[in-house]
């Protein structure tokens, strides 16, 4: 594996290894949660919480794990962490645990924290992984407001449930039902389709 | 150790750390998420018996809890239906207020739903569904009017409005408020709806 510098391991859950826009993954809470910005910005947010302690717990300990048992500890570990998440946030911010409803303890089978775990945790030091699941989650938490600002504002007319269109406007309440979420992601890993290959073909 | 000794050692201790850890987190939380839950339905039961100082639980069933609101002397001003029914994706909670006599509905709120966001959710929407419940006449069974119309005023006292696009989501919630009436009914009736104090008298 190539080594690479802090910032490149950070940078590149931005961008080149997005995980929503180039990896692909953790796709069903993007197209179901990304219906308002305030449950796109939470769901990021809890995913965030779990991915990085996740990512610190599995590299600290990975020596220790057998790799035949190695998935179901991850699991285990995850699920640890998610069902936090959700108890912390049905506690301290009910409202949004209500509207996120079952997709806080779907976070267990998000592939991007799985796919962390296995790709990178399980490989490289306690330091390494946290910038790594930093560079991810920031990525994460990137491309969910993207796609649930498109959505919300077109949809409902409104930005963190502020009103923000006119109105004159109609809003287009299909970009808030679930295919608004597949035809918004699809025009945008389109258009990161194609910035990739502008820069590629540059460099 | 063998390699299957340790799998088994490894899953196991994982697994008990996460279980102590989780059974903590549990314990914390617990309260308050109780208190939340208990918070909304007394923030509810104001909203929806105007001028309740005080309220009490009077009856208590699955999908059923009628509570009753007090103003400063004590007296009982009227009734909060807490209730749940079938809506188009999940069941749909919600707060009935309603006169002592149960022949008018003061408010409704909806505690609980998962329609779909932008159609169904809208039975959550002041101004798109709750505004045409107030002051309605449920002394017999309240109707929808279909197609929607757009001010409260257009309505018979006996029926409320649709929301366009949901029709099924309404339905729901109105069944559900016509069939939880008729048990409340029922339970006045037959004399279950007796406060504690009543009781220990």
């Amino acid at each position: 594996m190539p080594t690479k510098s802090i910032g490149e391991e950070f940078v590149k859950g931005l961008w080149d290894e997005n995980p929503i826009f180039r990896q692909l993954l953790g796709l069903c809470p993007t197209l179901a949660v990304t219906n308002a910005v305030i449950n796109g910005f939470a769901m990021g947010m809890a995913t965030s919480f779990v991915l990085i302690l996740s990512s610190l717990m599995v590299s600290s300990i990975k020596k220790l794990i057998p790799t035949q048992v190695r998935i179901a500890s991850y699991i285990v570990i995850i699920a640890t962490f998610v069902t936090v998440a959700d108890r912390f946030m049905a506690a301290f911010f009910p409202p949004i645990s209500k509207s996120l409803g079952p997709y806080v303890p779907l976070i267990v089978v998000n592939c991007i924290i799985l796919g962390r775990q296995e790709a990178f945790s399980s490989k490289n030091t306690v330091g390494r992984s946290l910038i790594d699941a930093l560079g991810m989650s920031s990525g994460f938490v990137l491309a969910l407001l993207i796609l649930s600002s498109i959505r919300e504002i077109l949809g409902a007319g409104t930005f963190f449930g502020y009103q923000v269109m006119g109105p004159w406007f109609k809003p287009w309440i299909i970009m808030i039902l679930p295919p608004g979420a597949f035809i918004t992601l699809g025009i945008l890993i389109a258009i990161a389709l194609q910035i990739e290959r502008k820069t590629k073909s540059r460099g | 150790m063998n390699l299957s000794t340790r799998m088994v050692v490894v899953l196991t201790s994982i697994g008990l750390l996460s279980a102590s850890f989780l059974a903590a987190v549990g314990l914390l939380t617990k309260e308050r998420i109780a208190l939340n839950k208990q918070r909304e339905i007394d923030e509810a039961i104001i909203q929806v018996v105007p001028g309740t100082r005080s309220s009490q639980k009077l009856y208590e069933e699955k999908d059923l809890s009628v509570y009753g609101g007090k103003d400063e002397e004590g007296a009982l001003i009227g009734f909060a239906i807490h209730a749940s029914g079938v809506g188009f994706q999940d069941k749909i909670t919600f707060m009935l207020g309603t006169n002592i006599s149960l022949t008018r509905i003061s408010s409704l709120t909806i505690l609980d739903q998962k329609e779909t966001p932008g159609l169904g959710a809208k039975i959550t929407d002041r101004e798109s569904f709750l505004l045409y419940w107030e002051n309605k006449d449920c002394s017999s069974t309240i109707s929808l009017r279909k197609p929607a119309v757009s001010s409260p005023d257009e309505l018979s006292p006996t029926e409320i409005n649709t929301i366009t696009g949901a029709t099924i989501s309404s339905e729901a919630v109105l069944n559900t408020v016509n069939s939880s009436l008729e048990q409340v009914r029922r339970l006045i009736k037959e004399g279950k709806l007796i406060s504690e104090e009543q009781d220990a008298d």
